[in-house]
């Protein structure tokens, strides 16, 4: 029986593209007891970041392992489940999708010979249906060959409000949420360590982006303010911030997004000009802002003006 | 409504033969050709002439989100006086004609607006036909590029639960005789047909608002031929003139899959200052 699995083990490896023999195991910094992250750059996709850009990472239970995101890229994710094998060699059983975009999902491809269940929000097969292959195309275009290898990874197993995993002696609970960030948010509490990660319910420092509800956002953040952990793990910043003072700055930002959008639609001022008057001087407090701002403004506007 | 279907098929079979190319190769010279290509497919033989003294496209040069852009049309008070139509081509969108908008007696024309989805670096040009038949055309250039093939819907649960429902706002106070401008908000999904489903690798279909008919009174306003062009949650800005104390405005609007959604809201006008 041994010998079965390692010469199977031998055929799948003749069967991996040359660039997995090449990945360089990304750095990690250990936050917590078996808790690896690594920081994405705070820069947009390009083919010399590889999509690198999200906090990724992984959770070592007694018996395997659970990812946090895949990465951005088929590379990313290489070089992630590198990292990995540097760390442990139990099996990677979890790899968990926080949601749709493009900088937390490409990287699944990475982990396909590992058999794992790629976890994810209930509605993300959905959203993948929509947005998928426009977002490999974009990937192409950005990353050029760097994008090689990545592919839309449906998920395998859904979460709709909450389950358990358990990895061995350690116990992750994945949580759905309403509209937020996007339509497919998912958070996840380490019980052992009380590590709560985020995916993009939480930036820091890079501007946060709207893609779901800005009102459903806030709605979520007030009832994950109540929840006591003892660190939360961006998708974007510093990978182990303070919890729940970390929330501040984007719950301030959003806030001033909702008033000031609605105050402009209130005054007749139009979606193209409302850039110009919502929330403007948060500029100073957010990396990206100019390549986000009028974005989320005119989201919140179209999510506003039917109220 | 059979000319524009025609123009619709011939459109998408020119864009299936454009040949596809990054949006910074597109030299002036192929832009003017695609220009003199669709004019003569929409207007045939007729004479567009410059109307760059006689109206104006409103846009931002570039877009913030290519899948909502918005643009206003304003025409001076001389062409507004004229005018019984405007027609509205985004020149490297899949379906170029993004509208067609025909004012009834009840409108007060000068000035238009919707949100556009564009699909790449695109001259927009808008083309006014008055009522003895003269054609006067500006053009804007555009940066932008994804929006055909851009997922919409941020909350699709929500946009499923919303369909149909329509939203009007207004600016200022009615007036007997005097412009009174509206906002009017469609919800749909207006989908492209350019969006992949990747576990069926199927197209989603086109789903959009054909028709949007809107009348004072029962007098026409304004009548909106569209296609995928528009963005989702179709918006419209127009102004109309109430002539009664108590009257209504109301809007009928159709959809490729034959679904009607009529509203009307009450407008009640004070004597002219």
């Amino acid at each position: 029986m041994r010998w079965r699995d390692a010469s199977i083990g031998a055929v799948l490896c003749l069967g991996v593209p040359p660039l997995a023999m090449a990945a360089t195991p990304l750095t990690t910094t250990q936050i917590a007891p078996g808790i690896y992250l690594h920081a994405g750059v705070q820069a947009e996709a390009t083919a010399a970041n590889e999509d690198a850009i999200a906090n990724v990472g992984f959770i070592v239970g007694d018996a395997s392992v659970l990812v946090v995101d895949p990465g951005g890229s088929a590379r990313e994710g290489e070089d992630l489940r590198a990292a990995i094998r540097q760390v442990t060699d139990r099996p990677i059983r979890y790899v968990v999708m926080t949601h749709v975009h493009p900088d937390h999902i490409f990287g699944a491809a990475a982990f396909k010979e590992d058999g794992p269940e790629f976890i994810g929000h209930a509605k993300l097969p959905g959203s993948l249906a929509q947005r998928g292959a426009f977002y490999l195309r974009n990937l192409r275009r950005e990353l050029g060959e760097a994008a090689d290898g990545s592919e839309v990874i449906v998920p395998t197993h859904l979460v709709a409000t909450t389950e358990a995993f358990d990895l061995g002696e350690r116990i992750v609970t994945i949580r759905a949420h309403g509209p937020a960030h996007t339509d497919t948010d998912l958070s996840l509490l380490d019980e052992r360590t009380r590590t709560l990660f985020l995916g993009d319910l939480l930036f820091v420092e890079r501007i946060p982006v709207i893609d779901g509800s800005v009102v459903g956002w806030l709605h979520e953040l007030d009832s994950l303010a109540d929840f006591t952990a003892a660190r939360a793990v961006p998708g974007h910043g510093p990978v182990a911030v303070d919890w729940p003072a970390a929330l501040v700055p984007e719950r301030r930002y959003l806030q001033k997004v909702v008033d000031g959008t609605r105050l402009a639609i209130r005054q007749g001022i139009d979606i193209g000009e409302a850039p110009r008057h919502v929330a403007i001087d948060e500029q100073r407090d957010w990396l990206l802002f100019e390549a986000y701002h009028a974005r989320n403004v005119t989201a919140a506007f179209k999510e506003l003006e039917w109220e | 409504m059979r000319r524009m279907a025609m123009i619709l098929a011939l459109s998408v079979v020119a864009a299936a033969s454009w040949p596809v190319s990054g949006h910074a190769e597109v030299d002036e010279a192929t832009r003017q050709a695609r220009w003199t290509e669709l004019r003569d497919q929409i207007f045939g033989d007729r004479v567009v002439e410059d109307g760059a003294e006689l109206l104006a496209i409103d846009a931002a040069t570039r877009a913030e989100d290519a899948a909502i852009v918005p643009i206003k049309i304003r025409l001076g008070d001389g062409l507004s006086r004229r005018v019984s139509a405007v027609y509205l081509v985004i020149d490297d969108n899949p379906s170029p004609l993004a509208g067609h908008f025909t004012f009834g007696p009840a409108a007060d024309p000068r000035e238009i607006a919707t949100r556009v989805r564009i699909d790449d670096y695109t001259y927009l040009h808008a083309v006014v036909e008055t009522r003895d038949g003269k054609l006067y055309g500006i053009a804007r250039f555009i940066k932008a590029a994804g929006g055909c093939s851009a997922p919409a819907g941020k909350d699709q649960a929500l946009a499923i639960q919303r369909l149909g429902q329509m939203k009007m706002s207004f600016t200022g106070e009615p007036r007997l005789g005097e412009p009174y401008q509206a906002h009017l908000l469609i919800s749909h999904p207006n989908s492209s047909g350019m969006q992949m489903d990747q576990l069926t690798r199927d197209y989603i279909p086109a789903d959009f608002v054909r028709t949007v008919k809107i009348t004072y009174n029962g007098a026409p306003v304004l009548t909106l031929e569209s296609d995928i062009s528009i963005s989702e949650d179709p918006s419209l800005t127009f102004a109309f003139v109430p002539t009664a104390p108590s009257g209504e405005v109301s809007v009928e609007a159709e959809d490729s899959d034959n679904r009607h959604f009529v509203h009307s809201w009450p407008v009640k006008a004070e004597p002219g200052s």
